[in-house]
């Protein structure tokens, strides 16, 4: 492997928990070197999956966040100029294709429909990369593969993938596991016992409950973990629940109040 | 001033008026106060205008009511709310204004406790969405008397009704008890059984030991309701006594919580029979029905009897009726039930000439609030906006608008200042676009030709306008303006022309809709040309063909246009409504009634972002516009020509604000 990519390998394993046969789905397209769409709710555990399957099959990984404002010239490269003169500076989506490794490109439906444009001669089978400011072809290494995630929940006309780009990908589509295995997950990440994270776990379903009532998503596994580690440093339920739960969550009274509704049913009101 | 408004009760309806004068020595010993008759008068006229022979039977029980017309009030908020409750049942409806007695609404406590309730409504709604049951309405019971006890909650198919008055000082936590016990039946009790033969006390049992087992069952999933629950059961030996209900209260805390200690043998006997059954399983309905019928037999052996209004504790639990069918036990009357099949549907052109289609009113109805600023409080549901089929929209039609033989113009409009934003990559410009420049000292270094685009400056973008222009159709505006020889509405139909033609349709959005009104269940709006629609050929024969007839309810046209101009996309939206004469009805009386309620849905149209201008042909308008819109929203024509052209003025101000 190029040393240029030793800095995107993943050194210690990620905590991750399986919920489904995503692992060995995710496995078989990557044999394939299928391109992958995540899709899943925010806070779900995409980002935390790939960054567990790039340390499970030793490829290093170039994270990319997609942006409105971000350009083509943002992914493939551009010229900087130094004491000599020009040089040309690789993008993280030039890296991986030149040397080998997995470009993840977070959200990407945030990014203008015609920026990902560029990504379409690497995702059928010519595996190429056209640098036109460069005059270069980068013909895609082998180990080169792509993979792109975004959260189908808010979604509007303006913000979403051509279609043309969505063929090109393999899916899999992810969302909070079931609350057995939830609950393990917020036990293993934020240390505190079962029988409280399992409360936590039935606070969230209760407020996915009210998806599409006003809330565009319920609390997440994520804002569990975080609860659930306020909690395990000795912060009350209660205010570690309103701190990384409820209220970042929404800045509707009615909504609120349901919410703490949700958090006394398991904690009992608050002292 | 009273006969005044004795003659207008009269032309209203005759017999009401009569009554009302046989009363009327009476009254003015009981009132002492003109004012206070007035008022009087002005509700009888209200519901006469509505129902005469409720008012009929109102005012010839007014002697007896000599309590609930010392507050004008509380028989106000009482009539409004037995109209409302019966509108769509006259019988029902005179029975309320025969017999039904106004102080129910005198309970003060009672009326902050609702309104408390209503004000959290959404939230208790939200809250029962959590366990599921998003299907299930938050309402109010009906009013009650004030000696007797406040009913318990009860539970239907579509709704969980809460009393009036609240039994605790705790409000928000027994609403939240309450829905969690209500969604504790609802997830694990068997519903509507055959209640058959039980007798009352042996239901009360049954129902005790049942809000037991679900809340047990509730608490498996959410242990924190526990302490919620808890936080009512304060039945002691000392306060709760050895009668039935006390008993039973004693029995539901001792089975809430286990390290409560109660000496009484039923209330023991009941717990360890409970704790035993639920030791062996929660879900085993019919052994917990056992222990119901063990200590209802128990019970009678003490001859301790159901009390008359007996109300399951703590407050928070429901009167459990939804666990019965109690009518179940009727003869099923095949001729009641059998459906009626002397119908058939068939195509329009099939059907023989000897039978009438009957057509389906599919007229889009909307009901809206009413701000009633005596009371100071909204009349829910008051005012139903009746809409006409929409107008179909021919694309095809915007050439045709492009090709109008003569296009208005109004002056200024292309002038109006826009939001400032930054123009980048300019040959020319202000300041320096640094990125461009460094792109393009890059280019000059690679020996490409370089890009000389390297300015910015600031520039303008247009800001986008959404105005529903709102015509007042009523038949005033059929006459002829003062002093000229044309319609006001014709003056209306010539602004609105104006308005639809000279805002620019790539930017701005405009719709022409307009409103007359028979009375509150009436208010016909009207599309005459929507938001997405081109000004072509069919709206403009719409427009043409508008025709003025009843009367102006303001206030429901304005919510719906707000509704209506809710849905749009755009940087400010505004309402401009042409009108010539201050609002008015058939069924309203009083002088200020529509003015204020006007009032209240421009506020409410303001507090949503919308702006609302009024131009009026009344030159007496002074007194009420300004009350309405507020001292810089309207403004005055004083003679026909002139309101064209102020109707632009107002655009262009409008538009540039």
């Amino acid at each position: 492997m190029d040393p240029l990519l030793h800095p995107y390998l993943i050194d210690h394993e990620p905590y991750y928990r399986a919920a489904g046969n995503e692992v060995a789905l995710f496995s078989a397209a990557f044999a394939r070197g299928l391109p992958m769409i995540l899709k899943g709710p925010t806070g779900c555990g995409k980002t935390r999956f790939i960054e567990y399957m790039a340390w499970r099959l030793q490829r290093p990984l170039i994270t990319m966040a997609c942006n409105e404002d971000m350009t083509a010239s943002d992914l493939v490269g551009r010229y900087l100029l130094d004491a000599q003169g020009t040089v040309w500076h690789d993008g993280p989506l030039t890296v991986a294709v030149r040397h080998g490794a997995i470009c993840y490109l977070d959200e990407i439906v945030e990014a203008r429909q015609d920026t990902t444009v560029v990504i379409h001669p690497l995702t059928d089978d010519r595996r190429m990369l056209p640098l036109d400011k460069r005059g270069e072809v980068v013909r895609a290494h082998p180990d080169f593969r792509l993979v792109v995630s975004y959260n189908p929940g808010y979604q509007s006309v303006a913000k979403d993938m051509k279609p043309s780009t969505r063929q090109r990908f393999g899916a899999i589509a992810f969302d909070f596991p079931p609350a057995g295995t939830e609950t393990e997950v917020v036990v293993h990440e934020s240390g505190i016992a079962p029988e409280r994270a399992a409360r936590l776990v039935k606070i969230a379903e209760q407020s996915r409950a009210l998806r599409g009532r006003g809330l565009d998503e319920g609390i997440s596994t994520r804002m569990l973990v975080h609860a659930g580690s306020l909690m395990a440093e000795g912060i009350a339920p209660h205010d570690a629940c309103a701190l990384a739960m409820t209220t970042p969550l929404t800045d509707d009274a009615d909504l609120l109040t349901a919410l703490d509704g949700f958090v006394e049913a398991q904690f009992g009101p608050r002292p | 001033m009273i006969s005044a408004r004795l003659d207008a009760l009269y032309a209203i309806d005759r017999d009401t008026g009569a009554a009302m004068r046989i009363v009327l020595p009476v009254l003015e010993r009981e009132l002492n106060d003109a004012s206070a008759l007035a008022v009087l008068i002005d509700l009888l006229a209200l519901v006469a205008a509505e129902a005469p022979d409720a008012a009929r039977a109102l005012a010839e029980r007014l002697d007896t009511l000599p309590a609930a017309l010392a507050d004008p009030v509380i028989l106000r908020q009482w009539a409004l709310h037995g109209l409302q409750r019966h509108c769509d049942n006259a019988g029902a409806r005179r029975h309320f204004f025969e017999t039904h007695d106004p102080l129910v609404f005198a309970d003060n406590v009672a009326d902050d406790d609702s309104r408390h309730l209503l004000a959290r409504r959404e939230g208790l709604q939200h809250y029962l969405a959590g366990f599921g049951l998003a299907t299930r309405v938050v309402d109010l019971h009906e009013p009650h008397a004030v000696g007797v006890s406040p009913p318990a909650v009860s539970i239907t198919d579509d709704a969980i009704r809460f009393p009036r008055r609240c039994a605790s000082a705790q409000r928000d936590e027994l609403y939240r008890a309450a829905a969690a016990h209500a969604a504790a039946h609802l997830l694990h009790s068997p519903l509507a059984r055959l209640a058959g033969s039980r007798r009352p006390m042996l239901l009360a049992t049954i129902a005790l030991i049942e809000d037991a087992r679900v809340e047990r069952l509730m608490l498996q999933d959410f242990p924190g309701l526990h302490s919620l629950w808890g936080g009512f059961h304060t039945a002691t030996r000392e306060s709760a006594g050895f009668e039935f209900s006390g008993l039973a209260a004693r029995l539901a805390r001792a089975l809430h919580d286990p390290a409560v200690t109660d000496s009484n043998a039923w209330v023991l006997k009941g717990r360890a029979l409970f704790e035993a059954a639920a030791a062996d399983d929660l879900h085993q309905v019919t052994a917990f029905e056992a222990i119901g019928r063990q200590l209802a037999i128990d019970i009678e052996k003490m001859r301790l009897p159901l009390p008359l209004h007996y109300r399951p504790q703590p407050p928070y639990r429901d009167d459990n009726t939804l666990l019965w069918n109690m009518n179940a036990a009727l003869p099923v009357d095949d001729n009641a039930s059998a459906p009626k099949e002397d119908y058939e549907f068939r195509p329009r052109d099939e059907l023989p000439p000897d039978l009438l289609p009957v057509d389906v009113d599919t007229r889009r109805r909307t009901r809206y609030p009413e701000w009633d600023h005596y009371l100071e409080a909204m009349r829910e549901h008051w005012a139903t906006v009746i809409e006409s089929g929409p107008a179909a929209t021919h694309v095809g039609e915007r050439r045709m608008a492009q090709h109008a033989a003569r296009r208005v113009k109004v002056r200024g409009l292309d002038r109006t200042p826009d939001r400032s934003i930054r123009l980048n990559r300019l040959a020319e410009g202000d300041e320096l676009d640094l990125s461009a420049a460094v792109d393009c000292a890059v280019q000059q270094r690679a020996r490409l030709p370089p890009d000389g685009r390297i300015f910015r400056r600031h520039g303008r973008r247009h800001r986008a306008t959404a105005v529903v222009l709102l015509m007042d159709l009523s038949v005033s505006t059929g006459r002829f303006v003062p002093g000229s020889f044309t319609t006001v509405m014709e003056i209306e139909k010539r602004a609105a022309r104006l308005v639809a033609q000279s805002l620019d349709s790539s930017r701005d959005r405009i719709a022409v809709h307009g409103f007359a009104s028979s009375g509150r269940h009436e208010v016909h709006y009207q599309r005459i040309k929507d938001f997405d629609e081109p000004f072509g050929a069919a709206p403009q024969a719409r427009l043409a063909a508008l025709e003025a007839g009843l009367s102006t309810r303001m206030g429901a046209a304005l919510r719906h246009a707000t509704e209506a101009l809710a849905g749009q996309e755009a940087d400010h939206k505004v309402i401009l409504i042409l009108t010539d004469g201050e609002p008015s009805d058939i069924d309203v009386v009083e002088v200020d009634y529509l003015v204020e309620d006007a009032r209240h849905a421009v506020t409410c149209a303001a507090g949503r972002g919308m702006r609302t201008f009024c131009l009026t042909l009344d030159r007496q308008a002074d007194s009420y516009v300004r009350r309405i819109f507020g001292a810089r929203n309207y403004l005055i024509a004083d003679h026909a020509d002139a309101f064209t052209g102020h109707t632009g003025q107002a655009l262009v101000r409008l538009v540039a604000h």
